[in-house]
């Protein structure tokens, strides 16, 4: 037997653990917290691999494309494994103190569903085969919004997974359009084959205003804010840190590889949009009352940075805008579970009434406040250099107005953290009842802030990851290796 | 004042609506007159790789073979729509009132058919339309019937029985994929002398559960039994 495919461990690990768990309710803690390190395992597994070979294709099946599906894995796929791993690592962890039996019997085997999508979609090359994964994963997540019960995740639910579906069915529309023209749904071979036409056009469009939807780019956010404040708080913390950026992940890809003659126009668009969700975000953010709908907001505002990359077009506002990506997941996941611990603490959110949470939930609130730093992008945090990065590279190209929305997006951020530590540290006249919280969910919160901190200390090793195969450093340069291949 | 303002807002933003979807619409047709009228598509290199792939019916031999990854993921979705439908609350399984006699009288005479027929759409798939999909949504028809037509079913088989068949052909699906890892050192790369073999076995496998895992979602919740309830 040749090399161990990690590739297919990272597929096939969680979804042997989540029917296990669906098989054996009783254990379902024992499955998920050994299908949680195993997948740990097995990112460690092919990062080594990439590091010594380079970036890597399985052809599943042993067809290869165009006939079968590819995997494929390099530097950009990798640091997505990564952060998914880390992030559900944390939240497994802290879901364990979280919920109550009979919602952890189907927390677990959706939960490791939803891990096994996204590390599918992670390493998948081929755009119909993204739309399996798309379909997995937001099934799961619509699943996981609905496990809190109630009216208000009932709806929210509901309309998450209307706008899914719509979502997917334009993204699949495109994948037809670009299948009948070019005879393949494998990226690499469209890359190569696809010219500007009409048709290419639509399918661009199509796909594009799929996967903004499930991205929530401003203006079509509006179904975000209820889902990620109404779904249990370990649900919250996976819908924020992954599942929207698993949609930008393929946007990403796409804009990348298969559509990169576009010209300048689209990628304008997306920038203003981008800048325009900072703005809105934040100011809604500052706006609300409940402390899952702030953080709900705040996602909202750091999603469209990402999309400041759009316009720039470069490999280093690439790097910035997935840096920005990679500690806003730790960051965000680390704040939505804090968030449930003061929920869990005070048995309301009302960032009014929050008192002295900080004296009697300290490590939660240090948690709170440390992954705010990253939100806000203060040194010497992971968001601070992504937007140091983003700053840069605006100024490179000479498009120096996309420095105002960073500018001024880091200073809403900062309203609105620093409302919530204001009234966290406020005196309060009567002490009310409180609940206990577990200490494994305060650490689990506190470990994830520290490494969105850690992300910009350690700034050169998640950069020398995204050079591995090459994911934004030219098309020529890709183009030979590709010509090579074949 | 206030309500005609709104009503005036409403009114502005269907028409915009349509307006929008109307140039949506205008583009996509324009995009499917300017498309080729031959299309590229993969049909020569499915048709040249027949040979190998343990099948005769094209279909079957995308679904199941030169793309059974793609299946492999869609027996997933099924589950998690399934487990989507038990987040929600749980059904009644015995029923209160006595079914009519000519829905019993139908029943009895059509279940054991469809379970037939299903067994035949399974068998066909592998030179002819069919396969497990077809096959599994017949016996899920059967299996609607039949939960429509009994006063009550037994429980004892709503708790892990259920559950095993549900996960079955998941299962076989991802063991066949792995055991197949260490025989032929591909994932899902079945040795074509055994292609045809593997395939039905893990089609069996499949129609059973998509047929209870589409019956189960008419329940509408999970089953009052077990530790799922």
């Amino acid at each position: 037997m040749q090399q161990i495919p990690w590739e297919v461990m990272l597929i096939l690990l969680p979804l042997a653990g989540a029917m296990a768990c669906f098989l054996w309710p009783r254990r379902t803690l024992l499955f998920g917290l050994i299908s949680a390190l195993g997948v740990g395992g097995c990112v460690a597994g092919l990062g080594w691999r990439l590091l010594e070979q380079g970036a890597q294709r399985y052809a599943v099946g042993g067809w290869g494309a165009p006939l079968g599906i590819d995997l494929y894995a390099d530097g950009l796929s990798l640091l997505m494994l990564i952060i998914t791993a880390l992030v559900g690592l944390g939240v497994s962890i802290y879901s364990i103190g979280y919920f109550e039996r009979r919602q952890a019997i189907l927390f677990w085997p959706l939960w490791l569903l939803l891990w096994s999508a996204l590390n599918a979609l992670f390493l998948s090359a081929d755009i119909f085969n993204l739309y399996v994964t798309l379909e997995l994963l937001g099934l799961a997540a619509v699943a996981l919004v609905a496990l809190a019960g109630g009216a208000n995740a009932l709806t929210a639910a509901m309309r998450y997974l209307l706008v899914n579906m719509l979502a997917s069915l334009c993204y699949l529309l495109g994948v037809a359009l670009l299948y009948h023209n070019f005879g393949s749904v494998d990226i690499a071979i469209l890359a190569q084959r696809v010219e500007a036409s009409p048709a290419v056009w639509a399918a661009m469009g199509l796909m594009s205003a799929g996967l903004l939807l499930k991205s929530a780019l401003f203006p079509l956010h509006f179904w975000l804010p209820p889902a990620h404040a109404s779904a249990p708080a370990p649900v919250s913390a996976l819908l924020s840190a992954l599942v929207v950026k698993a949609s930008f992940y393929i946007l990403l890809r796409l804009w990348l590889e298969i559509f990169p003659q576009t010209g300048a126009a689209p990628g304008q668009l997306l920038g203003v949009l981008g800048a325009a969700a900072v703005l809105w975000g934040g100011i809604q953010a500052l706006r609300q009352t409940r402390l899952k709908l702030l953080i709900a907001y705040s996602t909202v505002a750091q999603l469209g940075y990402l999309f400041l990359a759009f316009p720039l077009g470069s490999s280093f506002a690439w790097k910035g805008s997935l840096y920005l990506l990679l500690s806003h997941a730790l960051a965000k996941a680390a704040m939505f579970m804090a968030a449930g611990n003061i929920l869990r603490f005070c048995g309301h959110d009302r960032i009014a009434d929050l008192d002295r949470v900080a004296q009697r939930l300290p490590v939660t609130m240090i948690a709170f406040s440390v992954a705010g730093v990253s939100i806000v992008g203060l040194p010497p945090s992971g968001g601070f250099i992504g937007k140091w990065m983003l700053l840069e590279a605006a100024l490179r190209a000479g498009q120096w107005w996309w420095v105002i929305p960073l500018i001024l997006g880091g200073l809403l951020a900062a309203a609105y953290i620093f409302k919530v530590i204001g009234y966290a540290f406020t005196q309060a006249g009567v002490l009310r009842q409180t609940n206990k919280v577990p200490m494994s969910m305060e650490w689990a919160a506190l470990a994830l802030a520290l490494a969105a901190l850690l992300l910009g200390l350690v700034a050169l090793w998640p950069l020398s990851l995204m050079e591995i195969g090459l994911p934004f450093g030219g098309s020529e340069v890709d183009a030979i290796q590709r010509a090579e291949q074949s | 004042m206030r309500s005609a303002g709104r009503r005036w807002h409403y009114l502005l933003f269907r028409w915009a609506l349509m307006l929008l979807l109307l140039a949506v619409a205008v583009g996509l047709g324009y995009a499917l007159l300017s498309l080729p009228q031959q299309a590229v598509g993969l049909s020569e290199q499915v048709s040249a790789n027949m040979a190998t792939s343990g099948v005769q019916n094209p279909v079957t031999a995308v679904l199941l073979n030169f793309r059974g990854y793609d299946t492999l993921l869609e027996m997933a979705v099924l589950l998690v729509a399934l487990l989507g439908v038990w987040s929600l609350g749980s059904a009644e399984v015995h029923r209160k009132i006595d079914p009519e006699p000519v829905l019993s009288l139908l029943v009895g005479g059509l279940a054991p058919m469809m379970i037939l027929m299903a067994g035949y759409l399974l068998w066909a798939g592998t030179n002819t339309p069919g396969g497990a999909f077809q096959a599994g949504s017949v016996l899920a028809a059967a299996g609607i019937l039949l939960l429509l037509s009994s006063k009550r079913f037994p429980v004892r088989l709503m708790g892990w029985p259920l559950r095993v068949v549900l996960l079955l052909g998941l299962g076989t699906f991802a063991a066949v994929g792995m055991t197949l890892l260490f025989v032929s050192g591909g994932f899902l790369q079945y040795p074509s002398s055994l292609a045809g073999a593997f395939i039905l076995f893990i089609e069996a496998a499949a129609t059973l559960s998509i047929g209870v895992t589409l019956a189960a979602l008419f329940l509408g919740g999970r089953p009052q039994a077990g530790p799922y309830r």
